[in-house]
């Protein structure tokens, strides 16, 4: 079976955000819930100022530390495909992925609204989920974490598990430009205007995904974890993706 | 035991508070605190076999990408782009996506309504109540007629903003006509960008936003005009990005200039913080080292008969020295102005390092080919004419005028004539009634006014205020919110409170609160609509929005709306109308063009053009080549142009060359010289003039439009909001960026609430340090501080910039200055 | 038998009322507020703080519980007899410490109900929850039967003593766990430590020692006439000094984090920074140290009522312990760019301390019920 993977070119992302807000229209994600986020950070002084950013879907680690402190075994690590996905009909909400992941990708969104007033109050749902917005989108698949989130559990990026499960067999890449092959590809990628992204199978020896990762240096973020995720990124080394927070310092008038 | 208690206590809570949300009290807080149950796997995970898709154009700016809109079972849940459409190639932008949630915005009108409330303010609710279509219409026409028979037909004006086509604002020209009134319509360019337009016009005769052909370019060279954030096609800009920055071979070197740290400057080579305003010192003394360095390309401009350069700084040089070819008044722009715009003067004027000045004049002047493109940061003030015509000019120097990998401008479509003629329809009073002595109310061509303009919106809310020339009676708007964009709002809400409003958005806006009758458009996910591409290739291409769910409420498309009007107005006029039937009708014969002249994907009629969404031809008509000019002979660029040629289609300027003298500014020398005080020897150049900054306030405010803007709604959509700022992580609060030194030296702390004001007033906001901003610059997006654009977008801060924006143009172009006025900010 | 003492019944059912009303109303708040806003009640957010105040209350009770049948463990254990007269009554109280924990955690968890099927069936070996709720059923059950056997039986030290060792595994194991589960987040430098198990069982016996103080001083009315004798010479010997040896032990543990954590760079580590430069974590520290002086006197740790003041000293720093440790791990928020700042604000809403509330109410009541039944008293 396939492991897929994604590869993200940091030199021409242009930190748009359309992967964000694709994904949140695809996944029908809460306004702030970002199962894709783009994270910027700046440093410097000025006038020699950096301002970098770091596109960042769930990384689908193939050693997952989120997996691994379930204790219902809700999220678990789908064999066929490499996805890291969560049964939200074993979800407790305890949130222990949350504080396991190093990347920060998982959400229990019953938080305070990030952007007042509630949506939710506008479009409430009747069957326990977190709302029932009428631009929600046919996909429901609880067993894997897809569709409208329920309250109490948790969610993440799910790679478009709906969407890249159905592409046919063998596919070594998953590329928007194939009209066939559009359909299948996640969100994300779908819409890359700079086509910052590629979205291929880690074990097919042609896949484009791998000749990136070979050809443009491919990393992985906070490999020193071990969680060895499936999203890899080109930065033709241009720069340390992420500043360490110290280097933030509060500003104090 | 007590543990199970709680939990049976617990349950039945929770049973008791399902059963009163079941009732429908209220639709409460976040939700249920999570019962047991599990969830079906009712629905499938695949996309279900009734999804269907039409095709339609973003209306989240004035790009126009081609989208497919994906709909199930009624709802509309998916926008991508269209995959064979050559702006969006199936590709988004950050706006693309949220097209569903406009669609089903819970804020929208949901029919026609007229106002109760004979009082007009912010804090008046105006008490509308709903009406037919057919009264909504009937009470306007009877207005419109009556104004007609009073001779009166001037005082209707119809202001519009982001007109789309023919079936849209491309009828407006026809109802002013037929109806009699200059005043119909009235565009928005000058609070948009006719800065850009303008000054363009007065160098190559033209005026237009130009096509860019980036993916040839190996330079480019953007003064403001935010790239990677607003820059139109923006979807399409990042493909080029992506290509010209991580494909092409070699990779194109890109400069930036603005006045903070935006992602343009960042993915940029090289980032330049500019001061405001001086934005055209930096261009003068690109064009100085370009001509002391002998770099300006020969074949396109012309060179010393002797081949030996005499540019040389501080000295005059003799005309007749120098043979010109394609431009006029090289030596005479640089013996009046450009020998002494060194970098080192430039740098005093700009605050930039003369060292980056000359690396880039280096850069651009070297390699070829190379584009110079500049929008509002540039122009938006005082002196924005002399910055545009000052940075235009490079790429005449660099050859670049309808080069390859240069600019040129857009072509229209091929479309058909429309079923009738309006000047067949043409009564007496249409043909020569008395307003046709009437000026516009702008006073836009006029020598009191701004004669040399294409449109002077921001100035009829106070010229109607003030009667001069005259005060209107009735004012309808279409996709425009001028009383809350305009500069000095105050005025606008003012004048708007003595006239008759028409406001025909979906949604609610500051318009709405002061209509006084409101007829609802369709959202663009319900239209059949059609819009010719905007500046992009070049080459000509149309497209179509075609309703993806049936309207959602009783709206109805403005297109049509103008038509039941045109059809109430007794005489003739309604009889034009009643001939041009409606939209489809309209659009059926725009069509009908296509049937002799199919685009490159085979639309050739109407069902065609509906499926695939677009039409269109890649091939753009001229090429300059090795100063040249060619146009396309059917194979090739290959049929040479005449010099008048050039001029009927190209350079459309008295000399039919590219006027660095510029000879429309010359032959209005003495008005312009009456109304600035311009030297009337040296106000046809690009010359530098230091810009006036009014408001009092001791720093620069600029307002920059960021990516997640969905023009006229992204305030009041959540996903956007939460969106907006990523750069200082402006989740649910939008920041106002301020460079730590000017905070501190005010005693404002790090995200604390701020007021800005000037002599207009004050807005408040909160701040965030940003080492990216200039000292003397605040910036924040122009976005939010709108009082009644929906529950989302109301209170939210900072205020509009607009509340302390001095009313104050380029007097020549007419761009409204709003980068121009200078504010102070204190902590709240 | 020895001294057969009564406890104060008077007081043991004012409390059982006080708390069972306060109880019922904070519980009810409490409900309210989540079949309202649901757990936007809480102040906790995806900018990375996941485990806000209730985890910190639902720790706490947890551990002091453990920290409890601890002490009665070992102290039956080591001291026979001379411990009769606290047994049960510790017993009965971690029992108490449990429930209000317990409570806490289910108003914390998105689906309690489903996690106390799920969990122990699920079989994920590899997730230290897992075996920490296996433990704590352990540690439950073994605590009930202690309880009962305790009670029901003339049982004799002889008798209780295999039951007793199993409770003390099980309090050990279930507190180890706890540690296990911070411990083991190698990314999150703050919490990460392969000691954190055994800072976590003395911290549990400091909690242990200082609730068992005042839980049975509570009993008498804090009136020294009223407390047996066998109990205050207790209190004032060899257990006083136990306890304050504990803090020391404690101590150990907290600065040297403290140390540690200043001199760290690893990202994450600076949230010592921000501790060090709150007064709560000076007062957590002059609490534990005024705690430590006293019972380290002879002379004062002889007065009930000092010996009350030094308990709730050692309560309230290892409350703040506790809350700056769980929330301490989460405030550098990783991965957020700057949608988050360069550290999180955290304060608990008042849902939150309404948990907090509860839990003591319901600790109360189940101790109060249990003087009231005469569960706890003593032989």
């Amino acid at each position: 079976m396939a492991k897929w993977g994604m590869v993200i070119d940091l030199d021409t992302c242009t930190g748009c955000q359309a992967c964000t807000t694709a994904c949140a229209m695809e996944n029908s994600r809460l306004p702030g819930e970002n199962w894709q986020d783009v994270l910027f950070y700046h440093e410097g002084k000025y006038p020699n100022v950096q301002l970098k950013w770091l596109p960042r879907p769930c990384m689908h680690c193939e050693n997952p530390s989120c997996v691994s402190v379930c204790p219902t075994r809700a999220t678990y690590k789908d064999p066929e495909g490499g996805f890291v996905l969560i049964d939200w009909n074993r979800c407790i909400g305890c949130k222990y992925c949350q504080v396991a992941c190093p990347y920060g990708v998982r959400f229990y969104t019953d938080e305070k609204a990030v952007v007042q007033p509630d949506i939710r109050t506008v479009f409430p749902s009747e069957e326990g989920r977190q709302w029932d917005p009428p631009w929600k989108g046919p996909q429901d698949d609880p067993r894997r974490g897809i569709g409208i989130q329920p309250h109490g559990v948790v969610s993440k990026c799910t790679f478009c598990y709906h969407k890249v499960s159905q592409a046919p067999a063998g596919v070594p890449d998953l590329d928007e430009d194939i009209p066939e092959l559009k359909e299948y590809v996640p969100a994300c990628v779908r819409v890359c205007a700079p086509k910052a992204r590629f979205f291929g199978d880690l074990d097919h020896p042609e896949s484009r995904v791998n000749k990136l990762i070979a050809d443009h240096r491919g990393t992985r973020l906070k490999d020193e974890t071990g969680n060895k995720p499936q999203v890899y990124y080109l930065s033709g080394g241009a720069s340390a993706a992420v500043p360490s927070l110290r280097a933030v310092h509060q500003d104090k008038a | 035991m007590k543990l199970l208690e709680t939990l049976i206590n617990r349950r039945r809570f929770l049973k008791a508070t399902g059963a009163v949300a079941g009732a429908g009290v209220v639709a409460g807080g976040a939700g249920v605190v999570p019962g047991l149950t599990t969830l079906s796997h009712a629905r499938s995970p695949a996309p279900s076999a009734d999804t269907t898709i039409t095709k339609n154009i973003c209306h989240q700016c004035p790009a126009r990408c081609g989208i497919d809109v994906y709909t199930t079972g009624g709802r509309v849940h998916a926008i991508y782009g269209t995959s064979d459409h050559p702006i969006s190639n199936g590709k988004l932008c950050p706006k693309g996506p949220l097209g569903a949630y406009i669609l089903y915005d819970p804020d929208r009108f949901k029919g026609p309504m007229k106002r109760t409330n004979p009082s007009k303010g912010r804090d008046q609710d105006p008490g509308f109540v709903p009406i037919s279509w057919n009264e909504a219409l009937d009470m306007v026409a009877e207005r419109l007629n009556g104004l007609r028979e009073r001779e009166e037909s001037h005082r209707f004006a119809l202001l519009y903003g982001r007109g789309w086509g023919a079936s849209c604002a491309g009828l407006l020209g026809n109802f002013g006509k037929l109806y009699g009134s200059p005043n119909v319509a009235i565009g928005h360019s000058s609070m948009c960008s006719d800065g850009s337009i303008i000054s363009k016009k007065a160098v190559d005769g033209i005026g237009g936003y130009n096509s860019y052909d980036y993916k040839n370019a190996n330079m480019l060279l953007m003064f403001g005009a935010g790239f990677l954030e607003a820059f139109r096609p923006y979807n399409n800009n990042m493909q080029v990005w992506g290509y010209i920055r991580g494909v092409k071979v070699p990779k194109t070197r890109i400069t930036a200039v603005d006045v903070h740290m935006n992602t343009t400057l960042a993915g940029s080579d090289r980032a330049l913080l500019i001061k405001p305003g001086t934005d055209g010192a930096l261009a003068l003394a690109i064009a100085h080292v370009i001509l002391v360095e002998g770099l300006w390309e020969k074949a396109f401009v012309g060179d010393f008969g002797d081949g030996v350069n005499r540019f040389i700084p501080g000295e005059t040089v003799d005309p007749d020295s120098f043979e010109e070819k394609w431009v006029k008044g090289l030596v005479e722009w640089w013996n009046a102005e450009l020998k002494d715009r060194t970098p080192r003067w430039a740098a005093q004027v700009t605050t930039l390092y003369e060292r980056d000045i000359l690396a880039t004049a280096h850069e651009f002047g070297t390699t070829r080919p190379a584009i110079a493109l500049y929008e509002r940061g540039a122009h938006a003030h005082s002196n924005g004419i002399f910055n545009g015509m000052a940075i235009h000019t490079l790429n005449a120097l660099v050859g670049s005028l309808y080069a390859k990998g240069g600019l040129a401008y857009q072509v229209g479509p091929s479309y058909g004539p429309l079923p009738v003629n309006a000047d067949d329809y043409l009564d007496d009073w249409a043909r020569a009634g008395g307003w046709k002595a009437q000026p516009r109310i702008d006073l836009k061509g006029h020598p009191d006014g701004y004669l040399l303009a294409n449109n002077m919106m921001q100035e009829i809310g106070p010229n109607s205020l003030q009667g001069k020339p005259y005060k209107l009676d009735t004012i309808m708007f279409y996709l425009n919110n001028a009383i809350w964009t305009a500069p000095d709002v105050k005025a606008w809400e003012a004048a708007l409170k003595e006239l008759f409003v028409i406001e025909t958005s979906p949604f609610p806006s500051e318009t709405a609160m002061f209509a006084d009758v409101i007829l609802p458009d369709h959202t663009y996910l319900e239209r059949l609509q059609d819009a010719p591409t905007y500046p992009f290739q070049g080459w000509p291409m149309t497209q179509l929005r075609v309703p993806a769910v049936k309207p959602l409420y009783d709206t109805k498309y403005f297109g049509d709306v103008l038509i039941e009007l045109g059809k109430r107005i007794n005489g003739s006029m309604g009889e034009y109308y009643q001939a041009l039937d409606n939209t489809e009708n309209v659009i059926r014969h725009l069509a009908k063009g296509f049937e002799s002249d199919p685009g490159d994907n085979g639309v050739n009629s109407f069902e065609s053009w509906k499926e695939k969404g677009v039409w269109y031809k890649r091939v753009y008509p001229y090429r300059q080549i090795d100063g040249e000019f060619y146009e396309w002979d059917g194979q090739d660029h290959a049929r040479l142009m005449s010099a008048d040629e050039v001029r009927g289609a190209l350079f459309k300027t008295a000399s039919g060359k590219f006027e660095i003298r510029s000879g429309w500014l010359e032959a209005h020398a003495d008005w312009i010289a009456a109304k600035t005080g311009r030297d009337p020897s040296r106000l046809m150049f690009p010359i530098w003039e230091e810009p006036s900054h009014p408001g009092g306030g001791d720093l620069y405010m600029v307002t920059p439009k960021v990516a997640l803007h969905a023009e006229g709604r992204g305030a009041n959509l959540p996903v956007a909001i939460a969106n907006m700022q990523p750069t200082l992580g402006g989740r649910n609060t939008i920041y106002i960026e301020i460079n730590p030194k000017t905070a501190r030296a005010r005693g404002i702390p790090d995200g604390s609430r701020v007021r800005i004001s000037s002599d207009l007033g004050a807005i408040e906001g909160f701040c965030k340090y940003y080492e990216g901003v200039r000292p003397d610059t605040l910036v924040f997006p122009m976005e939010h501080g709108h009082w009644a654009h929906g529950r989302w977008a109301k209170g939210r801060k900072p205020g509009h910039s607009g509340e302390i924006t001095v009313n104050q143009s380029d007097r020549i172009t007419g761009q409204c200055s709003y980068y121009t006025t200078k504010v102070r900010i204190e902590r709240a | 038998m020895t001294t057969a003492t009564m406890d104060n019944k008077g007081i043991q059912m004012p409390i059982l009322l006080v708390a069972g009303i306060g109880f019922l109303i904070t519980a009810g708040l409490v409900m309210f507020n989540l079949s309202s806003q649901g757990h936007a009640a809480f102040n906790i957010s995806n900018d990375g703080l996941f485990w806000g105040f209730p985890i910190v209350v639902y720790d706490f009770f947890l551990l002091t519980s453990t920290g409890i049948a601890m002490v009665a463990c070992f102290g039956f254990l080591f001291t026979g007899e001379t411990f009769r007269p606290l047994f049960a009554r510790s017993l009965w109280l971690a029992l108490a410490g449990l429930s209000g924990g317990v409570a806490v955690l289910m108003m914390e968890l998105g689906y309690p109900l489903r996690a106390m099927f799920l969990i122990p069936f699920s079989f994920a070996f590899s997730s230290p929850l897992y075996w920490k709720v296996l433990a704590v059923i352990g540690f439950t059950v073994c605590l009930l039967l202690l309880i009962w056997r305790a009670r029901a039986t003339q049982s004799t030290l002889d008798s209780l003593r295999g039951l007793t060792r199993l409770t003390l595994l099980f309090a050990i194991l279930v507190t180890a766990l706890a540690g296990v589960v911070y411990g083991s987040q190698s990314f999150r430098p703050f919490w990460a430590s392969g000691d954190i198990p055994a800072a976590f069982i003395v911290e549990s016996i400091v909690g242990g020692l200082a609730f068992v103080y005042f839980f049975t001083l509570l009993a008498y009315g804090f009136q020294a006439d009223k407390v047996p004798v066998s109990i205050r010479s207790v209190f004032a010997g060899r257990m006083g000094g136990v306890f304050a040896w504990a803090i020391v032990l404690h101590l150990v543990f907290v600065v040297g984090r403290t140390v540690n954590g200043l001199y760290g760079n690893v990202e994450g580590l600076q949230a010592w920074q921000y501790i060090v430069s709150s007064p709560l974590y000076w007062i957590e520290l002059a609490a534990l140290m005024t705690a430590l002086v006293i019972m380290f006197s002879h002379a004062l740790r002889r007065n009930i009522l000092v010996q009350v003041a030094a308990a709730v000293l050692v309560m309230v720093g290892l409350f703040i312990g506790r809350y700056e440790y769980i929330i301490g791990g989460q405030i550098i928020p990783l991965f957020k760019g700057s949608w988050a700042p360069p550290v999180l604000s955290y304060a608990p809403s008042s849902t939150e301390w309404l948990l907090l509330i509860m839990a003591i109410f319901l600790a109360n009541v189940v101790n109060a019920l249990g003087g009231v039944l005469g569960i706890t008293r003593s032989r």
